[in-house]
Order: structure tokens, then sequence, then C-alpha cells
């Protein structure tokens, strides 16, 4: 369960986030929507402990990420900007990951395997295509067979096979009853991946429900979040 | 600790500026030892031996790069280890061994051949101390080239520019503080007593620095 209740965060005089609450359920994906620059990443970057909030709290199970002593076996995140050194081997990057969260060993294999890296995995990440890259940090964040995922961009790069994948992924990693929470700005992707969405738009949010509430009314997703975000 | 040892480990750039700093380590002390290039300077010659200052480079880019200056990994660790006090903690540890454990074979070929394997322990902790220093830098800039820059810089162009006017204060600065430390100073020294502090009072204002900064802000 993730809580964010009125969560603030201003860089300077740009407000990126504005009074932001909502909460994040088990057992269902929630999808995390808005155009570019509507403060998506920001939310999941004080969700994580990255940044501090201006005000408000973002909570994960009733405490915050930051005085987790393990948080990769609770919570597992992809994040723009957080990768490998190119020039590190995709096993190397995800041994040191597990080794600093106490992760046993042969999770890396196994989660390399899961992504469809069992064979690059010795390649340094310079030498991966874009969606190589993505699936890898995935496996990353799959390590710590954690019950809450937060991927931030999760399909960016992806090719329609890849993107298939995650999807299906994700869906029966809720159906597990896990919880799922992923940004995007690509409302078609997002109506056939999420059960849920919030909207975000200009850091605040404009709305949010299951998808049928949302499209309610509206042709498709789509023309419902041009409607809800230029409003 | 042990993921930051695999962090460093596995990354090239380290056993590269390893290699590097051995190498030059070894040829300076080679140089050194049989005297045979010599320096021209304002004050006649001087052997390479004592241009301290060129030998002690190499540290910055050996200890403070792997360690401090992560990149994009920044957050991974920051994602992995939340607690910014456990965080730093590591990060210093995993460099203060990673020092202890390459400083001999990074520094005896060079005092070997110098004939001055006794000042091992005294290097080594310059070693260490210019380390933190530099590692603190490179986690208040957040990168690896300007810390090394300004280090590099300092020793090999500003102080022998200021070593005439300035004398009083350029001996302060690391790296001079270093080499009084070291008794290899060829400008105006401090007592081997006073480097070390000076040389210490530097390691902690960084760390701190860096310290500071890195509870306090964004990544
Ligand atoms: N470190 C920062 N300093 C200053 N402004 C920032 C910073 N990070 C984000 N912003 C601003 O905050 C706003 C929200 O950015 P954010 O990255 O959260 O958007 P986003 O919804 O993730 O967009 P995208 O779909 O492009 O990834 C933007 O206007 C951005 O310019
Ligand atoms: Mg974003």
């Amino acid at each position: 369960m993730i809580e964010i209740s009125r969560l603030s965060k201003r860089y300077g005089a740009k407000t990126a986030v504005d009074d932001v609450s909502f909460s994040v359920r088990p057992g269902r994906v929630t999808g995390f929507l808005g155009p570019n620059g509507a403060g998506k990443s920001t939310t999941l970057r004080v969700l994580l402990g990255l940044d501090h909030p201006t005000s408000g709290t973002a909570l994960i199970d009733g405490r915050r990420y930051r005085d987790l002593r393990h948080p990769l076996r609770t919570v597992g995140a992809l994040l723009d900007g957080a990768g490998p050194v190119p020039e590190r081997r995709a096993i190397d990057h995800l041994t040191w990951i597990a080794q600093s969260n106490r992760i046993p060993r042969r999770r890396v294999r196994e989660v390399l395997d899961l992504v469809g890296l069992g064979d690059a995995a010795g390649q340094r990440v310079k030498k991966y295509s874009l969606g190589m890259g993505q699936r890898l940090g995935i496996a990353a964040a799959l390590l710590g067979d954690p019950e809450i995922l937060v991927l931030d961009e999760p399909v960016n790069g992806l090719d329609p096979d890849g993107i298939r994948w995650v999807r299906t992924f994700l869906r029966e990693f809720a159906a597990g009853g896990r919880t799922v929470l992923l940004s995007s700005h690509l409302m078609t992707e997002m109506a056939e991946t999420a059960d849920e969405a919030v909207v975000i738009a200009n850091g605040r949010i404009v709305a949010r429900g299951s998808i049928e509430e949302l499209t309610a009314g509206h042709a498709s997703l789509e023309t419902a979040f041009f409607a809800l975000t230029e409003g | 600790m042990r993921a930051e040892f695999t962090r460093i480990r596995t990354l090239p750039a380290t056993w590269i500026a390893l290699a590097v700093t051995l190498a030059a380590n070894t040829l300076l002390g080679l140089l050194a030892a049989t005297d045979t290039v010599r320096v021209a300077t304002s004050d006649g010659q001087v052997a390479v031996s004592q241009l301290g200052t060129v030998m002690l480079a190499p540290v910055y880019a050996f200890l403070a790069v792997p360690v401090f200056a992560a990149g994009r990994e920044l957050r991974i660790s920051l994602l992995a280890t939340p607690d910014r006090n456990r965080f730093l903690l590591a990060k210093l540890l995993a460099s203060a061994g990673t020092t202890i454990v390459a400083a001999p074979v990074l520094l005896l070929p060079g005092l070997l051949v110098r004939h001055a394997a006794g000042s091992l322990p005294a290097e080594m902790t310059a070693y260490l101390l210019l380390g933190l220093v530099g590692g603190g830098f490179a986690v208040l800039t957040r990168t690896a080239v300007i810390p090394l820059a300004v280090l590099l810089a300092l020793p090999v162009l500003v102080s022998p520019m200021l070593a005439g006017l300035l004398p009083g204060l350029v001996r302060l600065l690391p790296h001079e503080a270093t080499l009084s430390f070291l008794g290899t100073s060829t400008g105006p020294a401090l007592s081997r007593t006073a480097g070390f502090w000076v040389l210490l009072a530097w390691a902690v204002v960084f760390v701190g620095a860096a310290w500071v900064a890195t509870v306090r802000r964004d990544s």
C-alpha cells in the first residue's frame, strides 16, 4: 500500500508537485498518467526518498522509504537517470545491488533469466540496446522479490514485443496480490495495462479512478486524458 | 560495505586508475633513484625526486573517481541504501579499505627503487587523507572531473605561481601540506607534524561538507 498525502515539492520558484494526494492498493495495476513535465517523476523520486518533500508525506506500508532497512526487499523501482555505469557488466551491476540488501546471489541469475537477459549477462551495459537496458532496470527492480513495484516509464524505448512482455508481467504480478504503480504519458498503452489511473497535470491531480470511470463519456482514454489535462 | 567493494572492483575505471598510478609511481621512483632527469627551474636544476608534487597527483584519480563519483549509479546506491548516514559510512569505509589494500602495491615499487620502504606508513596515511579530500570534493560537485581538475591544477599551476608571493598561504594547501608531512616539500614548508594536522583538517572539512550536503540535498 502506497499513501501519498498532501505532497508538495518546489524547486526554487517552480512548483513541480502541488498538494498531491492518492493511494495505491495491492492487487491492482495503478497508472500514473500525465503529460511531459506534469510532475510524475518528481512524485516518484520523493516517494523513493531521493528528493525531500517541501511538505506532505509519501509512505510505503505506513513508513517512509528512507526508514526501510533493506528497502529493495519491499519496493522495487525503475527510475530515469538511475542505472549502471555503462562500462559495467550486467551481472556485476545486479550483484552489488543484491549484496547491498542481503539478497541471495542466486536471485541475480533468476531475474536475468526472468527478463530474458540470461545470455547477455556477461556483456558490458554500453553494448545493450535501449530495450535490453530497460529490461535490466526491471531485473534490478525485481531482485528483492518485492511486494511493491514503482516504475517510471517502464515501456519507454521498448518495441511492441517488449511492451507486451512488460504488460503481461505486471498484470500477473498484480494478480498475485502485489502492488504496481507505473507512470506513463502513453495513454493507449496505459488503457490496456492498468486497472486504475491517477491523472496529474501541472503538478496537480486532475482525476483518479478505474480506467472505465475515467473513460466514461469519452471515445477513449486518450480523449478523456486531453479533456482532463487541457481543461 | 561488501556491495560497495564489489561495485568498485567490477568497475574497469578502477583498474585503469590503479595501473596508471602504479606505473607513474614506479617510473617516478626509478627516475628519482637514478637521477637521470633533472628539471630546470628558476633556482637551477632540481632532481625529479624533489618534485613530489607530481608524485602525489595520481592519488586523486585513483581514489576520488571510482568510490564517490558514481554518476547514474548514485541514485541506484541511494535506492539501495536510503539512509544517508549509512550510505556515506559505507563509502568512507570502502574508500579507506581500498586504500589500505591497494596503497602498498602502488607505493612499494616506487619506494623500493628509491630505497625508502620505511616511509610506507606515512605515504599510506597521506594517500588515505588525500583520497578523502578528493572523495569529499567529488561528492560535493557530483562529478569526477571538477575535483580532479582543481586538485591537479592547485599543485601544478597555482602553488608555483603563488609560492613566491604568499608562501604562508601556499604551504597550507592540501598538496603542500602533504608534502610537508612527508618531508619532501621543495617550497615553503611546515613541520611534518603541522603538515599532518593541516592535511587532516582538509580531509575533515571536505568529508564534513560532503556529509552535510548528502543529508540535506535532493538527488
Ligand atoms: N531538479 C529539478 N530542479 C528544477 N526543476 C525541476 C527538477 N526536477 C523537475 N523539475 C521541474 O518539475 C516539473 C515536473 O517534472 P517531472 O520530471 O516530475 O515531470 P514528469 O511528469 O516526469 O515529465 P516526463 O513525462 O517528461 O517525464 C518540470 O517542469 C521540471 O522542469
Ligand atoms: Mg518523468
